[in-house]
């Protein structure tokens, strides 16, 4: 059922008719995230510019029971902002600003639309940065960080946005503002803002931030190093571990990540080799060079075929451009893609990567991997061509190889979320009865099922009648349309 | 069903815990090695206690992974025994441990220890974990891989809540590997001056562990590093000569003093009269604010004993039992959290400072996992 017009009039009391879009040309831009399969086209989408506003915003809705989605970028890979037909999707991109950076007391106090680089930007005069660095940081918001609890290559010694969260005000779905966490670890009871950091946009809207700020180190060592086999980058990363090193980041690429990343950004990586690794050291001068004096031997004890040491940030800066632009990078071999996220335990990386080339080969369809190593998160991504009628198999491998890592013990996800995406492949990782108490937890949060509904937990309606991935319309297809 | 006198189960399987959650009527308390016992609000009368100090022992250790699951009643000392074995450690170094602290207890009640600068606390460290609600639901979140987003972290919401929506039965941890070498520098001198070093300690590249302030006469800075054999000692001399004059390296019993001040245990902390707790009329507060808030506020506490992460803002003070409101007030004006911690068994004063703004929150979670009030009753008075 549409929204009636008085409704729309609220929202444009509260925010000007020009922050208030319901054109349908202007509302398309917000229908899917960066999960670009699914579409809703909303039926209103609201740009507040203040906190205010926005628990104006929510208030309406509450008032009316009208589901809202939260949005920063758009650039979540799990459908985590996708709209809710009949619905309002709230744009925090105009809260965007760096209210405060605080370097005696290491911290900085953000809206949720100033992006993550943004924030090591606002932080860098003072010799300080913000740690966790999700691959898509030029563009990603703090909001949509904590929504997803993103992590990134660095995590693996620096945590995720949890860690790095000391506080957040958050409009509760009822419209009412709260304060979650505090200035100080210590926090008044439970941990509220341990539980909002990573809800997907189910349990609120937060509306300003306060992270930790770490000091830049004092140096960084990072190495790419070629290996004749993706087992022995695995041991490589074992090897490491086992000798007590913990290092800022330990990133794999096999052959097609590497011809996907190379062919989009002659970072300097090998064509022939079937792996390589980004290892990533950082500290104290005394401790880092020690340690990567180790890591090179590591590698050369596990037959590596080339060893490229980064001598400059320039150098340093290149072959993680190689790394980060894998994602997109991958669209240049293949004409679609899914890009999956589980996790395993470290120790059963080459046991999954095998089962996992294994499923490609019985599906017919490529696989690549990119993976952060060092924790076990991995990004197989399912390359397939929709114009050949291969999604549906595409879809159903990807599904399998997030349902296979939770079988060997690890996770759905390790970074990017379960919103509709996973939603029903949850009951593969949780019990009915943990599903339904995640459903209680969040009904503490939002009685009305007004936030962000048919996200993050299964229901019957999304995982009993699924819609299908996008399409593309025959007039697009025939370049008469163009996908806005 | 109101019993005379009140029952304590000791199950030894998650599943026991399970079935006396369901067995036994009525309102139920929650102890592990009972070193909380007087922290926070105290507990009202329950029907029943359980007591889950005969659930422990380790599940699963993943050497490889760096993960070991646990029995909640395990104390974090003997598994910490266990894991010294592999190179690893569970990094929290919360005094009480000392005094046979189990993990669930240590969840449960957000104990964190100096250390916590760098590697965080129990909220950063728990993977996974498993508990009992009042209508018997086992739940489980996390799991055994240390990155991991699927769903809602009930193992945060377990943490700091004193029992209030359950037990823990089971809790997943992330592990790190044991420092090949470590070294504590420390310097002497009153808060203030200690603030100001630290304050150059942190624009710093040295990287500490933990910073920690001592009250005494004129008070004490401890400073830790952490790195390895042959690399340590350079990184030493640079933390000497940066803290300036007066500093020195000293040993790690110098964080005995620090562990006896944090605990408030009789007759241990150097220089403290009528120590806190059982024997005198002293509290334990802990506080916690911005890090560059706690000198000035320690400067305007009743305390007769204090120690202070001067880099993360987390202390924990010692103050006649008459001042415990004051601390309250004065720790709410700064904007910081405060909780109170051992105190006389007599004691009526508040346990909490200023309730929070998510305060209807935390009552409609709770009214939604535990609608009869059954566990932990008291431990948030007055707010809830």
């Amino acid at each position: 059922m549409p929204l009636a017009a008085p409704i729309r009039d609220e929202f444009v009391a509260l925010l000007g008719e020009r922050d208030v879009l319901s054109d349908p040309v202007r509302t398309r831009t917000y229908e899917c995230d960066g999960l670009t399969g699914s579409r809703v086209v909303p039926e209103l989408v609201l740009l507040p510019r203040t906190a205010d506003d926005v628990a104006g915003c929510v208030r309406v809705c509450a008032r009316h029971r009208i589901p809202f989605v939260a949005r920063g970028a758009g650039t979540g890979l799990s459908g985590g902002a996708l709209p809710v037909a009949d619905g309002v999707v709230i744009g925090l991109n105009r809260l965007n600003r760096v209210l405060e950076v605080d370097p005696e007391n290491r911290r900085a106090v953000l809206e949720p639309g100033v992006t993550n680089l943004e924030i090591t930007a606002a932080a860098a005069p003072h010799g300080l940065y913000y740690a966790p660095d999700p691959s898509s940081q030029q563009v990603c918001t703090i909001g949509g960080n904590v929504a997803e609890n993103s992590g990134g290559a660095h995590c693996l010694k620096y945590g995720f946005t949890t860690n790095h969260v000391l506080s957040l005000e958050v409009v509760l779905p009822d419209g009412s503002v709260v304060t979650l966490g505090s200035d100080s670890a210590e926090q008044s009871g439970p941990d509220l803002r341990g539980v909002f950091l990573g809800s997907e946009g189910t349990l609120g809207i937060v509306t300003k931030i306060t992270v930790r700020l770490l000091r830049t180190p004092e140096v960084m060592r990072t190495l790419l190093a070629d290996f004749p086999s993706v087992a022995a980058g695995g041991q490589v990363v074992s090897d490491i571990v086992a000798a007590g090193i913990v290092p800022a980041a330990v990133e794999m690429m096999d052959a097609l990540a590497i011809e996907a990343a190379e062919g989009a950004t002659g970072a300097g990586y090998s064509l022939d080799t079937p792996a390589a690794l980004v290892v990533e050291l950082d500290g104290t001068v005394e401790e880092c060079e020690e340690q990567f004096a180790q890591v090179k031997e590591i590698c050369d004890r596990h037959g590596c075929t080339r060893l490229h040491v980064a001598g400059s940030p320039e150098e340093r800066a290149n072959i993680w451009r190689g790394r980060k632009a894998a994602f997109a990078a991958v669209g240049r071999i293949s004409p679609d893609y899914i890009v999956q996220d589980g996790v395993v335990p470290r120790t059963r990386l080459s046991e999954v990567l095998e089962r996992i080339e294994a499923m490609g080969t019985e599906a017919g369809l490529r696989v690549a991997n990119v993976f952060h190593a060092g924790d076990g998160n991995l990004h197989p991504l399912v390359l397939f061509s929709a114009a050949d009628g291969e999604t549906e198999r595409a879809e159903r491998l990807s599904a399998g190889i997030a349902e296979l890592c939770v079988e060997m013990g690890g996770s759905l996800s390790g970074e990017h979320g379960i919103g509709t995406d996973k939603a029903c492949s949850m009951p593969a990782m949780f019990g009915v009865d943990d599903l339904a108490v995640m459903d209680r937890v969040r009904a503490g949060f939002d009685p009305d099922h007004i936030c962000n509904p048919g996200k993050l937990l299964p229901t019957p309606r999304l995982c009993g009648e699924k819609p299908g991935r996008y399409r593309p319309h025959p007039l697009e297809e025939a370049g008469l349309i163009e996908r806005l | 069903m109101t019993r005379a006198a009140p029952t304590t189960l000791r199950p030894t399987t998650p599943a026991e815990v399970r079935d006396a959650v369901l067995d036994v009527p009525g309102r139920l308390a929650i102890s592990g090695a009972g070193t909380a016992r007087h922290w926070a609000g105290r507990p009202d009368a329950v029907d029943a206690t359980l007591d889950l100090s005969a659930l422990s022992g380790v599940i699963t250790h993943n050497p490889g992974d760096m993960t070991v699951s646990v029995h909640a009643g395990t104390p974090l000392a003997d598994l910490q025994a266990e894991l010294a074995g592999h190179g690893q450690r569970l990094a929290l170094d919360a005094a009480r441990a000392g005094r046979g602290a189990t993990v669930g207890g240590l969840v449960a009640t957000a104990d964190a220890g100096p250390s916590a600068l760098i590697y965080g606390g129990m909220r950063d460290l728990v993977i996974g974990t498993t508990s009992v609600l009042a209508d018997g639901t086992m739940v489980r979140s996390g799991g055994h891989v240390i990155k991991n987003v699927a769903g809602y972290d009930m193992a945060k919401l377990l943490h700091g809540s004193y029992g209030t929506f359950g037990p823990l039965v089971e809790v997943v941890l992330r592990l790190h590997p044991v420092a090949k070498a470590t070294a504590c520098v420390a310097v002497d001198g009153p808060v203030d001056d200690a603030a100001e070093r630290v304050l150059a300690l942190m624009a710093s590249p040295l990287e500490p562990i933990a910073v920690e302030w001592l009250s005494g006469d004129p008070g004490r800075l401890l400073v830790r590093l952490e790195g390895g054999t042959s690399t340590l000692p350079a990184r030493v001399r640079r933390l000497v000569e940066l803290l300036g004059d007066g500093a020195r390296e000293v040993g790690p019993d110098a964080w005995d003093e620090h562990a006896a001040l944090t605990t408030g245990e009789p007759g241990r902390a150097a220089g403290v009269g009528g120590a806190a707790g059982a024997a005198g009329r002293d509290a334990v507060v802990r506080i916690g604010c911005a890090p560059r808030s706690l000198a000035p506020l320690l400067g305007r506490l009743p305390a007769t004993a204090v120690t202070a992460g001067l880099a993360t803002g987390v202390a924990t003070v010692t103050v006649h039992d008459a001042s415990v409101t004051d601390v309250h007030d004065a720790v709410a004006a700064a904007g910081g959290t405060s909780v109170l911690r051992d105190r006389p068994a007599d004691l009526d004063a508040p346990a909490w400072g200023a309730a929070p703004s998510a305060l209807p929150l935390l009552t409609a979670i709770k009214n939604q996992l535990d609608p009869e009030a059954r566990f932990a009753p008291g431990r948030f008075a007055p707010w809830m």
